[in-house]
């Protein structure tokens, strides 16, 4: 019979829908469920003192690997934080020496070489005038 | 006339369709989970102009040979990658912007290294967003400048402009962005300082891990995660649905460390004592004197943001002495106030009208 498999189609869609809807709903009721556990004091105290514990493993475990390694004489954490601080240095170093560089040629008109001189937009663009409303 | 035929051919049709969707499903479902095709996300052509440590300026090349005087500079949130503001083809506020006839700048913090746990606010605001800004202004060849804030971006830009009112600052735009601490929910019941060492935690390993920031934004809704890989099941066979899932989810997921010195900062003066919104915030001795911010101030917030609660953010304006300011409140959440379809037609244009009337 025609519109048969039409029904079967949308009842099939319709089925879908009505999953779609309640699993959304089931998922805002547990996600306001769970913000009410994880919202608790309780719950603040308890991952604080995850956080407590987790700080003092890093630590511990932190200084013994830099014990380690030192043993080994091997480079250790602190000694590759310290030679890229180093680094930093020498880079801002390096980024303070080009900007004066630049700045000299530019007070003695010498263009940068190796560098395309860009053609800069107008800078005089207006907003499109609004249409009045009344006619 | 009826025929026999017709529900025959509505069956065929039908199966040919969930043959092609499951045959879309496989073929999706494999470039999810062997990560192939990858969408392209940051994907607008951009110079940058300078850099300092993990920082890189960006000028993102004009669309136009006539842009607004007033270029635009956003500053980043400390939290997440800056590329959210330009997702990928199609759905990039930052492209927006340039079509619109805009000079885009962006400052991007960079992923912080073991080194930068040192990094405060104190650098953040009165360093180096003042060095990007004298490089703004270079390339430009104007003084003044507006700053965009996504988030923590316009936490900094409202510091930067309450400890420089005299800065050549024309516009402030913010979106999302909390100053209100008591309204930030579950954030500020698990920092309460009863319980939360954060100096021992900072002391102990520097920069905060980006497992830890994600687990913490995940805690928020603890269901999201797996709602979307649902969603994204029943939605395989959709190209355009898996293309925005996995764009989305690389974002999310691409969490970066976040500066120590900056999160006992954050945990301590907003948090704790809520200074920005007591009035009470000093960088270097130097005041954070909002009421003192006199330029045009705009700021949208989300209805439903649950990462920077509507109570958090609403009351920014109020706390600025400027009489040019607008309070944009519209529906949606943390991440599609500013990205994605619904940004494209509420958030981008209002925020392109409103510069462009103040950007002369």
């Amino acid at each position: 019979m025609p519109g048969q498999n039409g029904n079967s189609q949308a009842s099939s869609s319709d089925v879908m829908e009505l999953w779609r809807s309640w699993f959304n709903e089931t998922e805002r009721q547990l996600n306001g469920f769970f913000g009410e556990i994880l919202g608790d004091e309780s719950f603040a105290r308890a991952s604080s003192g995850y956080v407590d514990a987790y700080s003092v493993i890093q630590r511990s475990l932190n200084q013994s690997m830099e014990r380690y390694l030192t043993t080994f004489n091997l480079p250790t954490h602190s000694d590759i934080t310290d030679l890229g601080e180093r680094l930093s240095s020498i880079e801002e170093r390096l980024a303070s020496l080009e900007s004066t560089i630049r700045a000299v040629a530019e007070k003695i008109e010498i263009a940068p070489t190796g560098t395309v001189t860009k053609m800069r937009p107008r800078r005089t663009r207006k907003p499109a005038a609004k249409t009045s409303g009344a006619s | 006339m009826v025929t026999a035929r017709q529900p025959v051919e509505t069956i065929i049709e039908t199966a040919q369709e969930e043959v092609e969707r499951t045959r879309e499903r496989i073929k999706k479902g494999l470039d999810v989970l062997l990560a192939r095709n990858e969408p392209p996300v940051g994907v607008t052509p951009k110079d940058v102009i300078y850099q300092r440590g993990t920082l890189k300026l960006y000028h993102y090349r004009p669309m136009s040979d006539e842009v607004y005087r007033v270029p635009i500079v956003f500053v980043m949130s400390l939290v997440s990658k800056p590329w959210i503001l330009d997702l990928t083809f199609g759905q990039s506020f930052v492209q927006y912007l340039l079509a619109q006839g805009f000079d885009v700048f962006m400052i991007d913090w960079g992923v912080p290294r073991p080194e930068d746990k040192k990094l405060s606010f104190e650098d953040y605001v009165t360093d180096l967003m003042p060095d990007c800004f004298e490089h703004v202004q270079k390339a430009t060849g104007e003084e003044d400048y507006s700053i965009l804030g996504y988030c923590m971006g316009g936490i900094f830009g409202l510091m930067y402009a309450g400890a420089y009112p005299d800065a050549p600052l024309k516009n402030l735009a913010c979106a999302a962005t909390p100053v209100d601490m008591e309204g930030m929910g579950l954030f500020r019941k698990w920092t309460d300082k009863r319980f939360f060492d954060v100096d021992h935690l900072v002391d102990s390993i520097g920069n905060i891990p980006p497992d830890m920031m994600l687990r913490s934004f995940e805690m928020l809704r603890p269901m999201d995660r797996w709602g979307g890989y649902i969603r994204l099941l029943d939605n395989l066979w959709n190209e355009q649905f898996v293309y925005g899932f996995r764009v989305m989810y690389k974002w999310t997921n691409e969490q970066i460390p976040f500066p120590g010195e900056a999160y006992r900062q954050f945990t301590r003066d907003l948090m704790w004592e809520n200074k920005l919104m007591k009035g009470t915030m000093t960088l270097n001795g130097r005041p954070v004197d909002t009421k003192a911010i006199k330029i045009p101030v705009l700021h949208a917030m989300a209805e439903h943001d649950h990462i920077a609660p509507f109570a958090a953010t609403r009351p920014l304006t109020s706390i600025v002495g400027s009489e040019d300011t607008e309070d944009v409140i519209l529906k949606g959440g943390h991440v599609s106030l500013v990205a994605g379809k619904n940004a494209m037609f509420r958030f981008w244009p209002r925020v392109a009208d409103w510069l462009s009337q103040r950007s002369l």
